[in-house]
């Protein structure tokens, strides 16, 4: 019952709070498309790990492009 | 040993439940990585969101078309949606812009619209994840039928040619 009500009302969340849950996505992103790829599952983390830093760094390099376009706009 | 009748039952399986195709495939450790990083997806869109707004049939049809790629979860979450009830007297907290137009009633508010909408990416993401898995299963599901098959008599030697 107590574990049912944590997923049945949604959690309020700060700006940083959005910000840091791109990490855990890109993360979940990374694992399942190295794991599908890697011959060898030992493989996955040293492959993982890469392609995690580059999709959050072009997410938010994407996110700041965005921002500043928002910026010049408004 | 896999049979060529057990290639769509991988890929049910893992429709079923991410990763259990290649489990049943005999990738253990494979499909419970997958599994793992699949439920923690899932659910970690479901707790930020809130079922009622984030598994939304009527709502939100589009991303459920993707979230539903995942089966299981998806099953598990209207099932705890259905339980869970409508919320009402929950905190609805509406975007600021909102207005409802003339003559209509205010639209309900299930939680954050915020959360709401990454519970919805969350959620969503996992499912298509899933399609990229399903294939993989269905594909390691077939490698492994054909390896299992007796070769026919002219491959072993080389081939017809040879």
């Amino acid at each position: 019952m107590i574990l049912a009500g944590l997923f049945t009302s949604s959690i309020e969340l700060s700006g940083h709070g959005r910000l840091a849950l791109v990490l855990p996505i890109c993360l979940a992103i990374a694992v399942v498309y190295k794991t599908i790829r890697c011959d060898d599952v030992r493989d996955v983390p040293k492959a993982a790990f890469p392609l995690w830093v580059t999709i959050v760094l072009g997410m938010y390099a994407i996110g700041l492009a965005l921002w500043g376009v928002f910026s010049l706009m408004v | 040993m896999i049979s060529v009748l057990d290639v769509p039952a991988a890929g049910l399986l893992s429709w079923v439940l991410p990763g259990l195709g290649h489990i049943y495939v005999g990738e253990r450790v494979r499909g419970w990585i997958l599994l793992v990083t699949m439920t923690l997806t899932y659910w970690t869109g479901v707790a930020v969101g809130g079922v009622r707004g984030t598994v939304d049939i009527k709502g939100h049809t589009g991303w459920f078309m993707a979230q539903i790629c995942s089966g299981g979860h998806t099953g598990a979450a209207l099932a705890l949606r259905w339980a869970a009830g409508p919320g009402e007297g929950e905190t609805p907290a509406a975007p600021p812009n909102v207005q409802p137009r003339r003559g209509e009633s205010p639209p309900t508010f299930y939680g954050h619209f915020a959360s709401i909408d990454i519970g919805i990416v969350y959620t969503a993401v996992a499912g298509l994840l899933n399609v990229l898995i399903i294939l993989d299963a269905i594909v390691r599901a077939d490698h492994a039928s054909r390896d299992a098959e007796p070769r026919p008599a002219y491959a072993a030697g080389g081939g017809r040619g040879a």
